[in-house]
């Protein structure tokens, strides 16, 4: 079945709210238990990696990776994540595109601002590309594609910042 | 103005060895590194496998020039100042691109992938023929340019030795990398561009630098550790990582050595060799190569540090880093994963993953490094006498090979067990203060 729009953007303002606020495993309950998460690589100037097996991507993981990521955060023994900036996540331009595959694909617009005391405020931005997937728990995500427009990347690039 | 001589203070019978920290922040040295070294020097600038075809090419830079690398019709491949012969435009409009004619976005004059000047728009009419001769309208070569292994180099001195004569001792340990590849290695899509607020010999150092593993990328170590909990049966085999052996308590086989020309190799035998990609060629290699060498490509991981900015990493993944300076407090780092061409497709994935673990600025580790530098390059402003002392391991350097070197076959100038040394800078450094003294 294909959702609402409405649906979709409480789902996608849900996680955005979730890393802002640093609500991390309210932010990993949004992912189905076979999530995929992954963040192509640039390859020339206008295009991006799209075989994972094949392709250096900047981020490409399961849900233990993003486990692991939340993991690294609450260590506080990584020197990037600790003290962790402050990020405000724009979510806009959503849209349903339909089912394919068993999954409602949505794409968005996203830009985060980070602000660490150490190093300032920085902006970066890009496209998101969801599969949903109706489960128990309800709306869940089930692949997350992050197109990062960013070249010459200042700052560290993870889970919380884009 | 300071001297390079008078910020490095080298006692070699006094057992001191300490870098003034101003080397990292005081403009002045900065203008001279960039002309008395990235002006001189060999320079690393991209790998044939990336420009595979007739017009293939890549735009980078030496020090401050724009230059470009391409692919001829004649397969030879050549380096060009990018810059067209008319009035200065930069001609590559993209990082990499294929073009078999360049054509000047500015006025539209063409060249072809030797070079050579092959249209003036206009020009029949506009100019004599002896005008067009005066002007010499084709591209300007750089002044040297070579290949080692397929490793492509550029140098902007025409007076510098042979490319072979300058990576000198690091040639055995780049071997290591290359002669896994029977068909040759490639240089595998995905891109990864980043800024550090930072000196770049912060980043040479960083390389070569085994006593930051243990402190810096503890945190890599536990994550990743954690992450096999969750997915044991998903990180068997070659997904398996080596990360737990940072933690190691038990002494690792492992060294530093001086190979000269500034070069440095930083080594430690691997914790679980069979779990890396290139494990299964394992018989294969030793029907070509002695087992000495063998052991030294799939046993031990290598960080091989190139004299002054590349870094060719074989550990659990393969990496290649460039740090290209922009000023004294900014550096920009570019890295890339290379692979034996026709590689298994398991192997090529377990690879890639231990890659993007590791090496990217969105990885587990690399943000950690970026960090720790940029807090070493704060410190390195705030003091007026503050020194670097880098006499970590003196204790136990010895001149020439150690035992891991006599078996393959190597004599680094000095040789020093275990990893978490700092001994292996002194080549760094004394190369630095040679090409900053007149």
């Amino acid at each position: 079945m294909t959702y609402e729009r409405s649906a979709a953007e409480d789902l996608l303002y849900r996680e955005a709210w979730c890393l802002d606020n640093k609500c991390w495993e309210d932010w990993l309950a949004l992912y189905t238990e076979d999530a995929v998460y992954w963040a192509p690589a640039m390859d020339g100037d206008e295009g991006w990696t799209d075989d994972p097996d094949k392709d250096v991507s900047l981020m490409y993981m399961d849900k233990a990776g993003l486990e692991a990521r939340i993991f690294r955060i609450e260590g506080h023994d990584s020197y990037a994540t600790d003290p962790l900036p402050h990020t405000a996540h724009l979510v806009t331009n959503v849209l349903v595109h339909g089912e394919q595959d068993g999954l409602t694909r949505v794409t968005a617009t996203w830009m985060v601002r980070t602000y660490a005391r150490v190093r300032g405020g920085s902006v970066r931005g890009g496209l998101y590309e969801y599969g949903l997937r109706e489960t128990a728990d309800g709306l869940r995500i089930a692949t997350k594609k992050i197109f990062i427009h960013d070249d010459r990347i200042v700052g560290p690039i993870d889970v919380y910042n884009v | 103005m300071t001297s390079a001589q008078e910020l490095v203070d080298d006692r070699e019978g006094e057992n001191i060895f300490r870098v003034h920290r101003s080397a990292f922040t005081d403009p002045a040295i900065f203008d001279q590194e960039m002309a008395e070294i990235f002006g001189r020097t060999w320079l690393y600038l991209c790998h044939e496998s990336q420009i595979a075809k007739h017009g293939d090419y890549v735009a980078t830079q030496i020090g401050t020039q724009p230059v470009f690398v391409i692919r001829g019709s004649d397969d030879d491949i050549r380096c060009f100042y990018d810059v067209c012969s008319h009035r200065g435009s930069r001609l590559t409009g993209r990082t990499s691109g294929s073009a078999k004619t360049l054509t000047c976005r500015y006025h539209g004059w063409c060249f072809n992938a030797e070079g050579a000047c092959t249209l003036v728009r206009g020009g029949d009419e506009a100019y004599r023929p002896e005008d067009l001769d005066r002007m010499d309208t084709n591209l300007r070569p750089i002044e040297k340019f070579g290949s080692y292994k397929g490793f492509l180099f550029g140098c902007l001195d025409a007076d510098a030795p042979p490319l072979d004569e300058f990576l000198g001792g690091a040639m055995p340990f780049i071997d290591l990398m290359t002669d896994q590849a029977p068909d040759g290695m490639e240089i595998l899509r995905g891109e990864s561009r980043y800024m550090m607020e930072a000196n770049w010999k912060l980043q040479t150092e960083n390389s070569t630098d085994g006593y930051h593993v243990a402190t810096v990328h503890r945190n890599f170590a536990t994550t990743v550790g954690y992450r096999e909990t969750l997915a044991p049966e998903g990180d068997s085999g070659m997904a398996k990582t080596e990360a737990s052996r940072i933690l190691s308590l038990e002494k690792i086989n492992s060294g530093g050595y001086d190979v000269g020309n500034g070069h440095m190799i930083n080594w430690a035998d691997r914790g679980n060799p069979e779990a890396g990609p290139s494990w299964p060629q394992r018989e294969a290699l030793l029907q070509r190569y002695p087992a000495g060498k063998v052991k030294w490509m799939l046993e031990r991981g290598r960080t091989v540090t190139v004299f002054p900015n590349l870094l060719l990493n074989d550990v659990a993944s393969s990496c290649i880093r460039v740090w290209r300076p922009i000023s004294a407090e900014l550096t920009e780092i570019e890295t890339w994963c290379i692979a034996p061409k026709n590689e298994a497709p398991e192997a090529r994935r377990a690879r890639i993953r231990k890659y993007e673990d590791f090496f990217f600025p969105a990885s587990l580790a690399v943000p950690d490094d970026v960090r720790a530098m940029e807090g070493a390059q704060i410190g390195s402003e705030a003091l007026e006498d503050g020194w670097n002392d880098l006499a970590l391991g003196h204790k136990t350097l010895v001149d020439g090979a150690d035992d891991a070197a006599k078996e393959l076959g190597v004599t680094p100038l000095n040789s020093n067990p275990g990893r978490e040394v700092e001994t292996p800078f002194f080549a760094f450094w004394r190369e630095w203060v040679a090409r900053l003294t007149p």
